[in-house]
């Protein structure tokens, strides 16, 4: 039995661990390439639809450079962020050429590692600026210098059912205001049952973001100095308020419960960035046509309506062996117009590029949405777009911020629940805070 | 009576164990969003051919399942002899620094793994193992929980059976292999499952060690399913649910040793 | 390898012992009368040494694997627990970080949580696997193994599926509340009230650990004696009785060992609270273990990230210690 042949077993394994060990370290040499000089092996990390883009991208590039090759890793999201952190906590090690992050985490990574991405503008890219829109520039750029080049965004978007509307007796087009929008919302819910937008009331804030951003302000002011308390902060989250008081949010449980929500139709509006579109037509393919899609209510009549959640951008690690050829796979990905109309038409990413929007596609009605033209609607937003300051304390400043949203439905006054934070967030970050 | 009851009670307490695993199984067997709908039913979908295929293409479940199935089969073996034999000692012998050295273990076993994993990826990046299957198998190959388990089973195996080995002339190692290990059968298999069961559903390290897609485990794959929106969800469930047919087949295989493995029979 | 080495070194030792003392006794015949008395000694000093030596041999492997894996972790992190990050640069930053912490309200806050479900959880969950384990041990049950499995299962599930999984049965709408409605109890709200967060993560940790240290107490009660239940019950004992007066103090040993094991998954606990509730709301599930996790990934202070592992080190150790005498255990 198993018993008898113990140490055959054994043996046999510790053996085939080695023979693995070896086999493995060649195979892992030949990938870095290091035989010839010619050939070039970059490695990218990116998730999902993302790595698709690039790998399609790759193969355009290498009619040009036949001597650069490309390793696209599929790697989830935030598993991205946990391997780039311990890399580059650990010394700049392990890490790939090219990296894909998020906007809102640039600041908070080259401020805890000055040292860890390149300088993208010392490699030129200051004269791309003008092709990307104002606020994806500053979120892309630390103290005026370029560290990641713009890829896709999040313009903004209330993504709605047409049925429910319909049923309820609504125009989308009639909505200009959130008070105009709550008036429809309360017909809404009475006429169908659907409330007007999902939230994970406790645990995340992205419609306390969205608000925060068309009204042009945000965590922290352009100094980087907290701006927690500002009016227009303690507008959005009265706004909030209102809605929650008139019962119109439903409760939702992270990720999961907004996709649950907007499957079972028991939410009739979705706030969220254009990237949205992709989970709506995966997930919820038997209301194929049911959906449009409007602009953010302003606060005010005329008000600003454009806002962006989301988006992220390329950055080179300083540690990669191949800047030179990363730089320039890169600059050819962004700068590109037919590649970024790709990336939109077969994965869904949003570009940034301004040059991308004048196109078919973005002219086109799409028939999932009853053939309404959203990406026009989404481009046009563009060059309103205020920006956000995110700062490299954005994860300590969204802590805070939820935890104050959250007392705001607790019950507590707004205003009381803003400053609260605000204090909060002085005593952990040592910023200096805005008092009005 | 009393027997029903029992049987009641362990049938309620396995259905509410194996439901959430039925209700994964289900959400392999349909489309995606279906999870989610609420007309989800009970009833198995019709999709699983198709998830599994988009899973492979995703993931490539055969390299996957390899991957898996290697560094945890050997560092189940490998880690088994080892910590049984520290835990021999401790248990069976009396040897300056016993316990201060097993204490040394023990308190090792309280650091939260969060505060390691830098300086050991670090000296992985050092060595040269980043990516292979050396940095997955090796580092906690002295796992001290398995080394305080079967230290607090073998505590109770009888001394008076190993003098009376020794006394008759039996090496160590005989007496460790041919009379000790035997008996010791229902601690060594669970011990090994719980080996197994650690190397296997071992997420943070592998993902951190591990940067090829063609070296990932199970859970890293898995996880690399969830992009920021367009997550597919049936092949998630389908992933989820071929994930844990290995080891259910292990446990099956190794429980039949909680049978009694009663002491009396070393002694005859 | 080593094993093979070790194994040939001893197996020399155990033919020349096998031989009786053959060997030794042709050294004496080459010698004088002297020899004698020194072939006793050296015999003697062999079987002594050899008896010396062979438990650091059987500690050898997992000693030395342990110095090269882990002293250097443990080591790197506790130095790191005095430094900040200057600049990118890790710079001795003193007792500062310490000092930090114990002023630090959000660890304070996670301190309370994870001890509110520590004392609340494991006792909870031990006993009932203390239980399964009987009863799937009760040579009356028929299907033991499907049972085994069954309940062993949560333990092995992935934890993506288990989250996903859990949060949508426990969403407002979800599956356990319509049960609820159905029961007329009415809907709770699971995840997004402090004291069901709590709850929610009580009852999944305990679905899920309760197999795993079932099969411990399993494998440990095959090595009690059926003569002991067999004396009770001729004596009238009842099986609770038994239960108390037998089961109990013989598995004693074990449940201490699962008893400090558990302590120490749920001091450093994270998973659980991370993809479940993600410490919310407001920080009312957040634990310590998930608290050093944000500190050092999220915020990138791993200075004082590597101080939170230390004091939670101290934690458990101090919690063991308690546990450890309160049962009296030798060691």
């Amino acid at each position: 039995m198993f018993r008898r042949y113990w140490k055959g077993i054994l043996l046999m394994m510790m053996s085939v661990l080695v023979l693995a060990a070896c086999s493995d370290k060649q195979s892992s040499a030949d990938n870095k390439g290091e035989q010839s000089d010619e050939k070039v092996v970059l490695t990218a990390w990116a998730w999902n639809v993302n790595v698709g883009a690039l790998n399609e991208a790759m193969k355009e590039f290498q009619k040009d450079h036949p001597n650069i090759e490309l390793k696209v890793e599929d790697i989830g999201r935030l598993d991205v962020y946990d391997k780039l952190s311990t890399g580059l906590a650990a010394g700049g090690t392990g890490l790939p050429d090219i990296v894909l992050v998020e906007d809102d985490r640039i600041h908070g990574y080259v401020n805890a590692f000055p040292k860890g991405f390149v300088n993208l503008s010392e490699k030129g890219f200051d004269q791309y600026a003008s092709v990307f829109p104002q606020f994806k520039k500053d979120l892309t750029s630390v103290d005026g210098k370029f560290y990641a080049m713009p890829f896709d965004a999040g313009p903004t978007g209330m993504f709605y059912r047409t049925d429910l509307f319909e049923q309820a007796g609504v125009k989308a087009e009639e909505i200009e205001t959130w008070d105009d929008f709550l008036t429809a919302a309360k017909k809404i819910k009475e006429a169908t049952g659907s409330f007007a937008m999902p939230l994970d009331k406790f645990k995340d804030d992205p419609i306390f973001r969205m608000m925060l951003n068309q009204l042009g302000v945000y965590y922290f002011d352009k100094d980087g100095k907290i701006d927690l308390t500002n009016p227009k902060a303690i507008q959005a989250m009265d706004m909030l308020k209102k809605f929650d008081d008139a019962g119109l949010i439903k409760d939702v449980d992270g990720w999961n419960g907004v996709v649950s929500a907007t499957v079972d139709g028991s939410v009739a509006t979705i706030p969220f960035g254009a990237w949205y579109y992709g989970t709506i037509v995966d997930q919820a393919k038997d209301t194929n046509g049911k959906w449009g899609v409007f602009l953010l209510p302003a606060f005010e009549k005329g008000g600003n309506r454009a806002a962006n959640l989301g988006g992220s951008s390329w950055m080179i690690p300083a540690s990669s062996k191949h800047v030179d050829e990363a730089y320039k796979f890169l600059e050819f990905f962004s700068t590109t117009k037919d590649i970024q109309l790709m990336a939109m038409e077969k994965y869904g990413l949003f570009p940034s590029l301004s040059s991308a929007y004048d196109s078919d596609l973005f002219n086109n009605g799409v028939p999932f949405f009853g053939g309404q033209k959203i990406w026009e609607l989404f481009a046009n937003e563009m060059k309103d777009i205020p920006t956000a300051y995110y700062t490299n304390d954005y994860a300590i400043a969204l802590d805070e911020a939820i935890k104050a949203q959250a007392d705001v439905f607790n019950g507590k006054e707004p205003k009381k629940a803003l400053e609260e934070a605000a204090k909060r967030l002085k005593d952990r970050t040592k910023r200096e805070m805005n008092t009005y | 009576m009393k027997k029903i009851g029992l049987y009641v009670t362990l049938t309620v307490g396995a259905l509410i164990s194996l439901f959430p695993f039925y209700w994964a199984f289900i959400g392999a067997t349909n489309e995606s969003g279906k999870l989610f709908s609420k007309q989800l039913s009970f009833t198995p979908g019709t999709k699983l051919i198709e998830n599994v295929i988009n899973l492979n293409e995703s993931i490539g479940i055969s390299r996957v399942m390899f991957n898996s199935l290697f560094v945890s089969l050997t560092y189940t073996c490998v880690s088994l002899l080892v910590c049984t034999m520290a835990a021999y000692a401790f248990a069976k012998f009396e040897f300056k620094g016993r316990d201060t050295i097993f204490a040394i273990f023990l308190l090792s076993m309280m650091i939260p793994y969060h505060a390691t994993v830098i300086p050991l990826f670090k000296m992985m990046a050092a060595f040269g193992w980043l990516n292979t299957y050396k940095a997955l198998i090796f580092p906690n190959l002295a796992y001290p929980f398995a080394i305080f388990l079967m230290r607090q089973n073998m505590l109770a195996f009888p001394n008076a059976l190993i003098e009376a080995a020794r006394i008759d002339g039996a090496g160590e190692w005989r007496i460790f292999f041919r009379i000790v290990l035997p008996s010791m059968k229902p601690a060594l298999a669970a011990t090994a499952i719980f080996l197994f069961m650690y190397q296997w559903n071992s997420f943070l390290w592998p993902l951190i060690a591990v940067s090829s897609t063609d070296m990932y485990t199970f859970p890293v794959a898995l996880s690399s399913l969830f992009g920021l929106s367009r997550i597919d969800y049936g092949q998630v469930m389908a992933g989820v649910t071929l994930a844990t047919v290995p080891i259910i087949i292990f446990f099956l295989a190794l429980q039949r040793h909680f049978i009694s493995g009663m002491l009396g029979s070393a002694v005859k | 390898m080593r094993d093979l080495v070790l194994r040939l070194n001893l197996s020399f030792y155990l033919n020349a012992n096998k031989k009786g003392r053959g060997r030794l006794r042709t050294k004496t015949v080459e010698t004088n009368s002297v020899t004698t008395k020194v072939e006793g000694r050296t015999e003697m000093k062999k079987h002594v040494w050899k008896k010396k030596i062979v438990p650091y041999i059987f500690i050898a492997p997992s000693v030395i694997l342990f110095s090269i894996f882990m002293l250097y972790p443990i080591g790197y992190s506790f130095v790191m627990s005095f430094q900040t990050s200057v600049g990118g640069e890790m710079t001795f930053n003193g007792l500062e970080n310490y000092k930090r912490l114990f002023n630090d309200a959000i660890f304070l806050k996670a301190l309370k949580n994870t001890f509110i479900i520590l004392i609340i959880q494991v006792p909870l969950m031990l006993f009932l696997a203390l239980i399964l384990a009987v009863l799937l041990h009760s040579s009356l049950l028929k299907w033991k193994a499907a049972f085994r499995v069954s309940f062993f299962l949560p333990a092995v599930t992935s934890l993506v599926a288990y989250s996903i999984i859990f949060s949508i049965m426990l969403m407002n709408d979800g599956l356990i509340n319509q049960l609820l409605e159905w029961l007329g109890i009415g809907a709770i709200p699971w995840l997004s009230h402090p004291f069901w967060a709590k709850a929610s993560l009580i009852l999944a940790m305990t679905w899920r650990w309760v197999g795993y240290n079932m099969v411990i107490y399993l494998a440990a009660l095959q090595n009690i004696s059926e003569d002991l239940y067999e004396a009770a019950s001729i004596d009238g004992a009842s099986k609770v009785r038994q239960f108390f007066s037998i089961t109990i103090p013989q598995l004693k040993p074990v449940i201490l060992f699962t008893a400090i094991l558990s302590t120490i998954g749920t001091l450093q606990l994270f998973d659980e609270p991370y993809t479940l509730t993600k410490g919310g709301p407001s920080d009312e599930t957040l634990t310590i273990g998930m608290y050093l996790y944000q500190t050092g990934f999220r915020y990138f202070d791993f200075g004082y990230a590597s101080t939170i592992a230390y004091v939670i080190v101290v934690l458990i150790a101090i919690l063991s210690f308690i546990q450890f005498k309160v049962s009296g255990d030798e060691r």
